[in-house]
């Protein structure tokens, strides 16, 4: 029997809505294959292991905390020992205690701004795409100069306006500047979407703007505003960590980039490598497994480099 | 829609931007907390010396009014006196900006050069090692922290093997030195850029690559390729001839996106080496609060990020006629 044009709509729509789990099961067998996809999954597990570490330090001796945790027989920096596993910074504060920190600190800057950044991005991709005419205009307009603007330069001029800047506003700002990339990808994606039979059959049904837009527009740009929020997370974690270095960071927290500026600033870059090497690989690495695995989505994703890979 | 009329199009939508921009900054060194003025004027000033800047800047008139002074004032570069250096902020930068150039230009050309013929060569071996290796260390370079691999830099080349000097431009003593030829000159820039410029190079290269690479595979499978095949043209034509120049016309345009975090970059590489250039002074005049510096070199980068965005706009419309239309 001939799969009428209705029918192919509704299962359109049905696969759209209801089938995400098989969708995501049938993804993550694509997602299996890929070498570095599995490697950036083991590194970012080991990380979210170092982050749900970090109180852990702190509860055995007070002297093990990372900001006030000074140890009473030492007042400079020294390198690794039983009593401090990757040795003291210059007040005799714990580095690997330091380190565990720092990595919830990644996590929480990476991943809350990289989220607010999608959320911003892909509902001003959507109502670009679907409204069109002059509010398409506008809005990508819009993109286009936040895009060009340099993120760290910026927020380092309202540093030295608005003084200190806690890590929320530092948040917040990071992902007010990094939305127009995802805003500009979904928008070409809703674009063919709402060509679609099934926006088509939904409209005819009366249902509004709004309703196209979050009921059904929406779940089919979704896997591509998570591909795009691995990225985001691995900018959001680098510009964090280079205001951190440059000495604009929260004070109140330890930070990668806050201990790679210690080291810098008091002069140890020379003598303490087991101060310098740490926070550097850790930034590194923990941006490179958000790659990895936003690559291996991508992969996912876009069935043109699955056909590629099938070809040969 | 002609060629003229799309540059014309776009001149526009950049001044437009600029006004943007420049009335942000307008606001915001208003909105801020704490007294305009003694933002625009250092408090150590002698009465008199204060009250005339005051007059110049407009800052004794009502807000409206001062906007046009502000206008007026970047518009013929007197945009006040820095803090910290006592000098009209306009020399200070119109000083710094060459340097500026000359590392950020060599850097963005050189890793454009190395990323397209890297790129080039891991498309053709696709799904080799060859092309795995290669596409795995440029990813693992991109995302290198580059403060941290600056350190490193200055660590391993500059105090442990001792090739290269560990910060500045140049080195006092051969240029104070009278009879000094411009070539050695010239050589001892390059010999405090080295680092710097090898830094740059290892982050941005990568980007390159990849961008390289896939576009390369895409134009490996027109028609056009199977046509020089066809012809019996040699393997090493096709690619160099063929393939490679459609396959780098992307690159136009992501040389333009990623100039913001070039610039980025830029600033703290400057910042690390302590290269004498437009970035660094504005770490610089943030971290002492000289806000006219601050602002002057803000600014100068906005402008010119908005420039390079033009130039690359109308090279890519030129380069690829279906973006005119």
């Amino acid at each position: 029997m001939p799969v009428t044009s209705a029918e192919n709509t509704f299962s359109a729509y049905r696969s759209s809505r209801f089938h995400f789990l098989e969708r995501l099961k049938s993804g993550w067998l694509v997602y299996r294959e890929n070498l570095l996809g599995r490697i950036g999954l083991v590194l970012l597990a080991c990380f979210a292991c170092m982050a749900a570490g970090s109180f852990i330090p702190p509860l055995i001796d007070p002297i093990y905390h990372p900001m006030s945790g000074v140890d009473p027989l030492i007042s400079y920096s020294t390198g690794p020992s039983l009593r401090h596993w990757l040795g003291t910074d210059f007040i005799g504060r714990d580095i690997f205690s330091q380190l565990l920190t720092g990595a919830r600190i990644a996590f929480i800057v990476g991943v809350s701004s990289a989220f607010m950044s999608i959320v911003v991005g892909t509902i001003v991709g959507m109502v670009a795409g679907y409204a069109g005419g002059t509010t398409d205009t506008i809005l990508m307009r819009a993109a286009d100069v936040v895009m060009v603007m340099p993120t760290l330069l910026v927020i380092l001029i309202l540093a030295a306006l608005f003084g200190q800047l806690s890590i929320w506003i530092i948040v917040l700002l990071i992902a007010l500047f990094r939305w127009p990339a995802v805003a500009r990808v979904i928008r070409s994606q809703t674009l063919s979407l709402k060509r679609r039979p099934f926006v088509d059959a939904a409209r005819v049904t009366g249902a509004s703007c709004f309703r196209i837009i979050f009921r059904h527009i929406m779940p089919n740009v979704l896997p591509l505003a998570l591909l795009y929020m691995t990225f985001r997370v691995t900018s959001a974690i680098l510009i964090e960590a280079a205001l951190a270095f440059l000495g604009f960071g929260d004070p109140g927290t330890v930070s990668w980039g806050m201990m790679l500026q210690w080291v810098w600033k008091t002069g140890h870059m020379f003598q303490a490598p087991y101060w310098l090497l740490p926070p550097g690989i850790c930034i590194s690495l923990i941006t490179l497994s958000f790659y990895m695995v936003g690559r291996a989505m991508d992969e996912v994703l876009d069935p043109r480099l699955r056909k590629e890979k099938a070809l040969e | 829609m002609g060629m003229r009329k799309y540059i014309l199009r776009r001149m526009v939508g950049v001044i437009v931007v600029f006004f943007i921009i420049l009335t942000a900054l307008f606001i915001l060194f208003r909105l801020a907390p704490g007294d305009p003025v003694s933002r625009m004027v250092d408090p150590s000033l002698t009465p008199e010396d204060a009250a005339y800047l005051i007059d110049q800047l407009g800052l004794n008139q009502p807000l409206g009014i001062q906007y046009i002074y502000y206008l007026k004032n970047v518009f013929t570069g007197f945009m006040g006196i820095s803090f910290h250096y006592g000098q009209p902020v306009t020399e200070i930068i119109l000083d710094r900006l060459p340097n500026t150039i000359y590392l950020f230009t060599t850097s963005v050309i050189l890793s454009a050069l190395l990323g397209i013929f890297m790129g080039k060569i891991a498309a053709w071996h696709r799904e080799t090692k060859i092309d795995s290796v290669m596409t795995i260390v440029a990813l693992f370079c991109h995302t290198l922290f580059l403060p941290w691999l600056a350190l490193i830099m200055i660590w391993f080349f500059g105090y442990r093997v001792g090739w290269f000097p560990l910060s500045g431009m140049i080195s006092p003593e051969v240029w104070v030195t009278p009879g000094t030829s411009s070539i050695i000159k010239f050589l001892d820039v390059l010999h405090h850029m080295a680092l710097p410029l090898l830094t740059l190079m290892i982050i941005h290269y990568g980007s390159y690559l990849l961008i390289m690479r896939s576009s390369m595979l895409d134009t490996l499978n027109e028609d056009y390729i199977i046509t020089a095949r066809a012809k019996g043209l040699d393997e090493k034509s096709i690619r160099d001839h063929h393939a490679a120049p459609n396959a780098a016309l992307p690159l136009v345009t992501s040389v333009g996106l990623s100039l913001a975090f070039s610039i980025n970059g830029g600033a703290l590489t400057e910042t690390v080496f302590t290269w004498p250039g437009i970035g660094r002074e504005l770490v610089f005049a943030v971290s002492s609060n000289d806000y006219p510096l601050a602002q002057a070199c803000f600014l100068l980068i906005a402008g010119v990020v908005l420039m390079a965005n033009l130039v690359v706009d109308v090279m890519y419309a030129y380069l690829d006629p279906r973006i005119r239309y």
